[in-house]
């Protein structure tokens, strides 16, 4: 299978692959949107717009550092309870009014469990899965032994609007998720990290041949995994103004639909950073049209699950047949 | 295996054995001759099942007993604490005080504590086809019931609903909804815009209501069938700028929901007081251990919490009184 | 294209490693350090429960090594079990005799699996997003069909897959011994084995050398999920009711058991052998911790520390790279 991410021909033109991701993703986010603008009438509204957008904002958080990841042709199970571990710390500073050194502590938090991974996975040579697998239920032990069932609740004005205030009329988030996807597409495509992860999830022999440091790389990227997730649980406890050791619960499988909706191979070495930020847009559209047009919570597992199956099976056989890839 | 392996896992295996070591021996330095209860709980991650836990030490030290907090480590996992249930069995306690994660999957875990001659006290999640000394609880349906004729009472008797379920399977939930359901019934002007599942918490529940926010630009109303998700919710509200149009509603009392009350963000919630119900609990199970008398099911008062009386469940469970047997049996109290 | 026409590649790949997987001393150490430390542990009732809470799980994680043999996941395994487990129940107390429910669960778990094994094996999809997706259409069925509630009341011969006795031994002893021999035969003895080590070893060559490939990748995924659908009357039988989430969560398990059993992610390495022990590991330890009267909340993040540092000794020694 072809892995790399070299520029595709159609005919005489030549796409990148990201083009035609991206493209192929905004086609299906515009399908989504006139057909939920016909069914429903609320679905054309600004304050849905902005409440879809907040929902992606939040899921694009959880599924950069994934993302980052996956590029490397490794994966993180952790994310979720590493979540729910930097939430609990740094909201029962920042309840008691330690709000910087809560912020501080939340990112700390998240940046040393993915920097553990990395080393895990790095010289520790277990396989990414296992070591996250392990980390997952780690995170979620220290939560629940830290917060011995309590709820923090009652976080400060000034420190919720990162959570729920806004810029004008956009929410926080959203302004948040932006900055975040810059810095993130910059780093993949300006850096030497970014090239990097690139390389080692293209060829990971090769790029060890060429004499990248790519033990240091690779737990680079856990880190930000981690401390991604950390920036995540600052921005759901300022929205939900608590916290709780169940917090970090059934946001990984979420995470992980939505870069495989981004195009994003779990092969490594092929998406980027702009299919999951329209992979987190489809999937806040579609939970958002489910809940608008009234579908039962209980089928929205199995609507998920079809539409990741089948947007990586177009991938799988439309995508190479249309750029004249094979 | 070559040598340098086997010193390696010689190493490992008896730090191991070490460490197990030391565990036991501050385990079982904690027992000395006391009677010991399981007192076993959904999971350790809910505030409510927190609650429980300290009503049960509370009424453990009154009595001295001694109590083993018993959870499964996936917050309400069926297989797990049908595992657990196993396990304890072997261990061999003096009684069972327990709650089912599923009133129904559990039932064959709890048959072979019965045949071990384990006493069981069940409470919380009513179960059937067992033998119990007897049920500590609380009567879901007219708890939900009663707190929704009272707000609906409070609309005039009119208006538009949501109705947010717990986790579906749950005997509570359930029983709350047949309340819920039974009110809006009986209530021909309260129209039930649409009912979903938010797992009983608070993540789940409030993304699931900013969706249906923006299906319904008018909600008077939101029933939750517990508080964690009710105070999501008025959350929610508040910051759309729609808390003074919606009033919400939840069921516990936790001191969240107290103080949202206060805050006036909640309208109202009714008392089903995990301290209580568990501080009840291992009493019956003392008592029936010494051969006292205890009734086949105890039902605990219903209390509706809003803003008039909220003062008095602004406490967290620690500070909470303990109830009193006498009165809570007679039914006045 | 015969297996025949690569004896080397074939057997290199069957070449299985000698040492034993971390899981071993994990559980050697385990069973020593319980019966020093616990009255309870080391009694044939208690053996006994152990071996029977992990009979789902240990057969569950036969099919789990195949796929994981050929370098794929099921992490649908979970959700396929609850579905198998309610259709199954349903049928039952719908007054349809047994043998239908059991044709009809065995038809619905390896239906799963020839999906999966379809688009990983031919459309040459993800395994991973490919089950993940399975998954969440597997859980949808199964909580729609229920309402999310448990499927009661069953005939009272249900209760025989958990509680029988046939010589001596409960049934789900018999059904994961039963069940490895099976899977021992068909992965040691047959064409299908071969291949499943093949396939792990050297997909590309495989591939290049023939289409029947893809028919035996695509069986290992529906043998998998075969076998799932048998541990679902285990399970519905302990609970005696079937439950739609009862078998979320046991893919994780699964996979962690087989990991733990020495059988690599890569290059189609390991034994079903490695996998019971890894499975039991998981089980005393679960029972130990419980025994011990260790809390829940640390025994969370215990497990978590094992299942790395087990699997830590296995790489740090070189056990099978």
């Amino acid at each position: 299978m072809n892995t790399t991410a070299r520029p595709l021909a159609i005919g005489r033109l030549r796409i990148d692959h990201g083009v035609f991701i991206v493209v192929s993703r905004l086609v299906a986010v515009t399908a989504i949107v006139v057909v939920l603008a016909i069914l429903s009438p609320y679905f054309l509204t600004w304050s849905n717009f902005i409440n879809v957008l907040r929902h992606a904002a939040l899921q694009f958080m959880m599924a950069s550092g994934l993302t980052l990841v996956v590029l490397t042709g490794g994966i993180d199970l952790s994310i979720g309870a590493v979540l729910g571990l930097a939430a609990c710390l740094s909201a029962s500073l920042i309840s008691t009014g330690s709000e910087t050194i809560g912020i501080v502590f939340a990112l700390i938090a998240g940046l040393a469990a993915g920097a553990a991974n990395g080393v895990l996975v790095t010289y520790g040579r277990i396989p990414a899965f296992i070591a996250t697998y392990g980390m997952l239920w780690i995170a979620h032990g220290l939560g629940y032994v830290f917060m011995k069932g309590e709820v923090i609740y009652g976080l400060p004005q000034a420190f919720r609007w990162i959570g729920a205030g806004f810029v004008g009329p956009i929410p926080a988030p959203v302004i948040v998720a932006v900055v975040l996807f810059v810095v993130l597409h910059v780093m993949l495509h300006r850096t030497v990290l970014g090239r990097s992860i690139y390389a080692i999830g293209g060829n990971p022999s090769a790029a060890r041949l060429s004499g990248m440091p790519v033990k240091r790389r690779l737990i680079a990227v856990y880190a930000m995994s981690g401390l991604l997730s950390g920036l995540a649980a600052l921005v759901v406890i300022a929205r939900l103004n608590a916290a709780d050791s169940s917090l970090g619960e059934d946001l990984l499988l979420a995470a992980i639909a939505a870069v495989c909706l981004g195009g994003t191979s779990l092969f490594g070495g092929v998406g980027g950073i702009a299919g999951t930020a329209i992979g987190s847009i489809i999937l806040a559209l579609v939970v958002n049209g489910m809940n608008l047009l009234g579908v039962q919570t209980f089928w929205q597992n199995g609507v998920m699950g079809a539409i990741i199956l089948a947007s990586v099976l177009a991938d799988q056989l439309a995508g190479p047949r249309l750029l004249g890839r094979r | 295996m070559d040598r340098r392996n086997f010193i390696k896992a010689s190493v490992a295996a008896s730090g191991a054995a070490a460490g197990l070591g030391t565990l036991v021996t501050s385990v079982y330095a904690q027992s000395g001759g006391k009677p010991t209860i399981a007192f076993f709980v959904k999971n350790v991650t809910n505030p409510f099942w927190k609650g429980c836990r300290i009503g049960a030490e509370k009424a453990a030290k009154d009595l001295s007993v001694n109590l083993d907090v018993v959870a499964p480590t996936k917050p309400d996992n069926i297989e797990e604490q049908t595992r657990l249930v196993e396990d304890w069995i072997v261990k061999k306690p003096e009684s069972f005080v327990f709650v089912p994660v599923d009133y129904k999957a559990l039932v064959p875990s709890i048959q072979k504590a019965n045949k071990a001659g384990i006493p069981v006290v069940n409470y919380n999640n009513r179960m059937t086809d067992v033998e119990v000394v007897t049920y500590v609880g609380s009567d879901d349906e007219k708890m939900q019931y009663e707190l929704c004729k009272y707000l609906f009472k409070s609309m005039g008797d009119k208006g538009k609903v949501v109705h947010i379920d717990g986790v579906p399977a749950a005997s509570t939930a359930q029983a709350r909804k047949r309340g819920f359901d039974r009110a809006v019934k009986e209530t021909p002007g309260i129209e039930v815009l649409a009912s979903q599942p938010g797992q009983y918490r608070r993540l789940p529940a409030v993304q699931v209501f900013e969706n249906l926010m923006q299906r319904f630009p008018v909600i008077d109303a939101v029933v939750c069938a517990n508080d964690d998700m009710a105070v999501g919710i008025a959350e929610a509200l508040a910051a759309a700028g729609r808390g003074a149009k919606t009033k919400v509603t939840g069921i516990d009392g936790i001191p969240d929901a107290a103080q949202a009350i206060a805050a006036g963000k909640m309208f109202a919630t009714a008392d089903f007081s995990g301290h209580d119900q568990s501080y009840i609990a291992v009493t019956a199970a003392v008592r029936q251990l010494r051969k006292q008398s205890v009734p086949k099911e105890i039902m605990l008062p219903i209390v509706i919490i809003d803003k008039a009386n909220v003062k008095n469940f602004m406490m967290t469970p620690e500070e909470r009184p303990v109830p009193n047997w006498d009165k809570v049996v007679s039914g006045k109290s | 294209m015969s297996a025949a026409a690569h004896p080397q590649l074939i057997a290199r790949s069957t070449a299985r490693a000698r040492n034993a997987p971390g899981a071993l001393y994990l559980l050697a150490t385990m069973v020593v350090a319980l019966t020093l430390f616990t009255p309870d542990f080391f009694s044939v009732a208690n053996l006994t429960n152990v071996l029977l809470q992990v009979a789902v799980l240990t057969i569950v994680a036969l099919g789990m090594t195949l796929v994981i043999l050929t370098e794929g996941i099921d992490l649908s395994l979970g959700p396929v079990l609850g579905l198998c487990g309610v259709a199954a129940s349903m049928i039952v107390v719908a007054g349809y005799p047994l043998p239908v429910a059991i044709v009809a669960a065995l038809a619905i778990g390896s239906a799963f699996g020839l999906l999966n094994g379809s688009l990983v094996a031919i459309a040459g999809m993800p395994p991973f997003i490919v089950t993940l997706g399975a998954f969440g259409i597997a859980q949808s069925l199964a909580t729609v069909l229920t309402g999310g509630n448990s499927v009661t009341p069953l005939p009272e011969y249900y209760r025989w897959f958990n509680a029988g006795v046939f010589l001596g031994i409960p049934v789900p002893i018999w059904a994961t011994i039963v069940l490895f021999g099976l899977t021992w035969l068909l992965l040691y003895r047959t064409k299908f084995g071969r291949y499943v080590f093949a396939i792990g070893g050297n997909k590309q060559a495989l591939k290049l050398a023939g289409t029947r490939v893809s028919l035996y990748h695509v069986l290992v995924y529906v043998y998998a999920g075969a076998l799932t659908a048998v541990a679902s009357f285990i399970m519905t039988a302990r609970m005696n009711a079937a439950h739609p989430t009862i078998g979320v969560g046991i893919e994780f398990d699964a996979i962690a058991a087989v990991i733990l059993g020495g059988t690599s992610f890569e290059k189609g390495r390991g034994s079903i052998a490695g996998t019971v022990v890894g499975a039991l590991a998981v089980g005393v330890l679960r029972n130990g911790l419980n025994l011990l009267g260790v809390s829940a909340e640390w025994q969370v993040a215990i497990v978590g520390v094992v299942i790395i540092g087990a699997v830590a000794l296995d790489s740090l020694r070189g056990f099978n790279t």
